[in-house]
């Protein structure tokens, strides 16, 4: 019966209230099912409300609330890793990474413990943990992040040298920074956590003080060479000494052993004359000194022969050399 | 059956009537609110939650319950030493009594134009009573930082090794301070809390120093010292290298001095000894018979010398004493 009024109610283009309840009805219905379920990725996590006020919170999956606004479900990105930078942009992050060729001064421009000038860039990794906290607690969480991050890297530069920053403590400001940004984050109630805080480049002013910090490295190296040159020019001439200091003792040895050898030799044919000369005294003394007569006048011609008993005879030699027997 | 339905339109015509009316309203976490009665504040809720109002006659103003920050803009201030420094502070506050707040400063922008005014000349104040280390640095920790160079800049190609070092460069203390940016920052809060009290609803939470710079014609100076300092490093690492070098050449000298006359000194040594012991050797043979040594060694000598002379003989020598006679008597 009810059918067939409605078929012919819209047959005949009239809307009977009947029908008219019908379809609010079904739309009802459909805005009920519609706005009383939601769904939470799995990178996120749903905190719900009703009517404004805390409820629960609920994790990736299908969910059920309160239609009409009753319940309403904010999602928060809890699993992803978000990323903050000081100091430079990423442009285009990637395989290659393009980097933003503009530089925030304002941010990385800092004062050293030392009263010196440095540029710091830096990024933070963070968290939401708490999305309730995360999302009621604070109004502009970027920018407190943003502000206290800045706040806590100038305070430990501030309190180092500017060589400490560049060098050895960069660890140290990144273990400590993260810590205290956790702590500070903690007590405002933020809701995140600061998972790593990188410093990136630190460099002294660009231009001529940078220059003046590598002239220090180019220095170093300067050293090196002259300690090089020193010692090259020691091993050039010391170790060939070393040799001439032998050379000379081993002909002082040299002389040694040829002067005791002609010693030796020397006594040697003296040693063996003597003992002859003892078995035969006598003969051998004769011997030897004719032998001496023997060998100095057997070539000598020409030799005056005196004798002195012959006083009468006076053969008239010629005392004064003549020309000739000069030259000879 | 009819009037019924009738009834029942009626009624829920009534309702949503009323209820667009709005008697019922939403307080957000995060959210406080002050409910006005003809612009007289009659109550104030800080709890979220369905909340009910008259409808028509109230009106709901909503403020922010969460954290809000406050950025001034910087300020060029001199310090104590009269260095004019870019100081940039940041600070953190919220509504803590909706209703003075309202009454006082209405909205968040006009509250934030009271903390300008009283943070800015707190800070001013106090950086410039205080000499710049106390701004920049927090502590003194920068003494307790252990340093073996400092010299060579990080990502320095050279890998430094101990020798390196000199001395004068280790270790350097710098003087102590009294407070540091900390305190300086909570003296500035401690202020501003005390100007602000009771009078604005508003609690402030904490002021840091975001960031500290030189001013731009300091700036240049500093570079400038910066870069005398450096060179003055450079010229140290320059000179203790040409010292280095110096030394070696002098020792080369030295060691070529050292080494030749020790050499020579041995030689010396080493012949004299050959010397004598040569002597000792002839002295030993020759004492045997010292009358046959001179017999033996004067024939040797007239053998050697007795040619190179021009020769004239008498008979008196031995040789000829057989010459006359064949007993060998005396020639005479």
């Amino acid at each position: 019966m009810a059918e067939r009024d409605v078929t012919q109610a819209r047959m005949a283009g009239n809307f009977s209230p009947r029908a008219v309840g019908v379809v609010i009805g079904v739309v009802v219905l459909f805005a009920i099912i519609v706005s009383s379920v939601f769904v939470v990725d799995q990178r996120e996590t749903a905190v719900v409300l009703r009517f404004g006020r805390f409820l629960r919170n609920a994790n990736e999956g299908l969910h059920f609330k309160l239609p009409f606004g009753i319940d309403r479900n904010i999602n928060v990105e809890t699993e992803q890793i978000k990323k903050l930078e000081f100091g430079y942009r990423t442009e285009r992050a990637g395989v290659q990474t393009v980097f933003s060729a503009q530089d925030f001064p304002e941010e990385s421009v800092m004062l050293t413990g030392d009263l010196n000038i440095v540029d710091v860039e830096w990024s933070i990794q963070y968290r939401i943990v708490n999305p309730r906290d995360y999302l009621f607690n604070v109004l502009d969480q970027e920018k407190t992040l943003r502000d206290i991050s800045q706040s806590v890297i100038n305070q430990l530069v501030g309190d180092r040298a500017i060589l400490d920053v560049i060098g050895t403590e960069r660890e140290n400001i990144e273990f400590i920074g993260q810590e205290r940004m956790n702590e500070i984050f903690g007590s405002y109630g933020l809701g995140i956590s600061v998972t790593a805080l990188k410093l990136q480049n630190i460099v002294p002013p660009k231009g001529a003080v940078q220059n003046a910090f590598e002239d220090v490295n180019k220095a170093i190296q300067d050293r090196s060479r002259f300690i090089e040159e020193g010692k090259e020019a020691f091993n050039q001439a010391i170790p060939r000494a070393r040799g001439q200091a032998l050379q000379i003792i081993q002909e002082a040895e040299g002389y040694r052993e040829e002067r005791i050898n002609r010693a030796f030799g020397d006594t040697a044919r003296f040693r063996d004359v003597h003992a002859e000369y003892q078995r035969n005294p006598e003969v051998t003394r004769s011997r030897l000194y004719f032998e001496m007569f023997e060998d100095v006048f057997v070539n000598a011609d020409g030799t005056d022969l005196i004798d002195r008993n012959l006083d009468n005879f006076i053969p008239l030699k010629n005392l004064v050399p003549t020309f000739q027997g000069a030259t000879q | 059956m009819k009037k019924g339905v009738t009834v029942g339109v009626v009624a829920i015509f009534l309702i949503i009537v009323f209820l667009m009316l709005g008697p019922l309203w939403v307080l957000q976490e995060g959210e406080q609110a002050v409910l006005l009665q003809f612009g007289r504040i009659v109550a104030s809720h800080q709890e979220a939650g369905l909340k009910l109002k008259t409808p028509v006659i109230d009106r709901v103003v909503k403020v922010p319950k969460k954290i809000l920050s406050w950025d001034g803009a910087a300020q060029r201030i001199p310090t104590e030493e009269n260095q004019f420094i870019w100081v940039d502070t940041t600070a953190r506050w919220r509504i803590s009594d909706p209703e003075l707040f309202y009454e006082s400063v209405t909205s968040i922008d006009q509250a934030a134009s009271r903390l300008d005014d009283i943070i800015d000349s707190e800070v001013r104040k106090i950086i410039s009573r205080n000499p710049l280390t106390e701004a920049v640095r927090n502590s003194d920790a920068i003494n307790q930082i252990e340093r073996r160079n400092v010299f060579a800049t990080a990502g320095a190609d050279s890998e430094i090794d101990d020798s390196v070092i000199v001395d004068t460069f280790t270790q350097i203390t710098y003087p102590a301070i009294r407070t540091g940016r900390t305190m300086l920052s909570d003296e500035v809060l401690i202020e501003a809390r005390r100007l602000i009290v009771d009078q604005f609803g508003i609690e402030l939470i904490d002021v840091v120093i975001r960031q500290i710079k030189y001013s731009d014609d300091l700036t240049e100076s500093v570079y400038n010292r910066m870069i005398a300092d450096r060179q003055q490093i450079a010229q140290a690492f320059r000179s203790d290298g040409e010292g280095q070098k110096a030394d070696w050449l002098g020792r080369r000298s030295r060691e070529l001095n050292v080494i030749l006359s020790e050499a020579r000194r041995q030689a010396e040594e080493i012949k004299g000894d050959a010397d004598a012991q040569a002597a000792n050797i002839y002295a030993e043979a020759y004492n045997r018979d010292p009358e046959f040594y001179e017999f033996w060694k004067a024939v040797e000598a007239y053998r050697m010398l007795m040619p190179k002379f021009r020769k004239t003989l008498t008979t008196d020598a031995e040789f000829f004493k057989y010459l006359y006679n064949q007993e060998g008597g005396s020639g005479g």
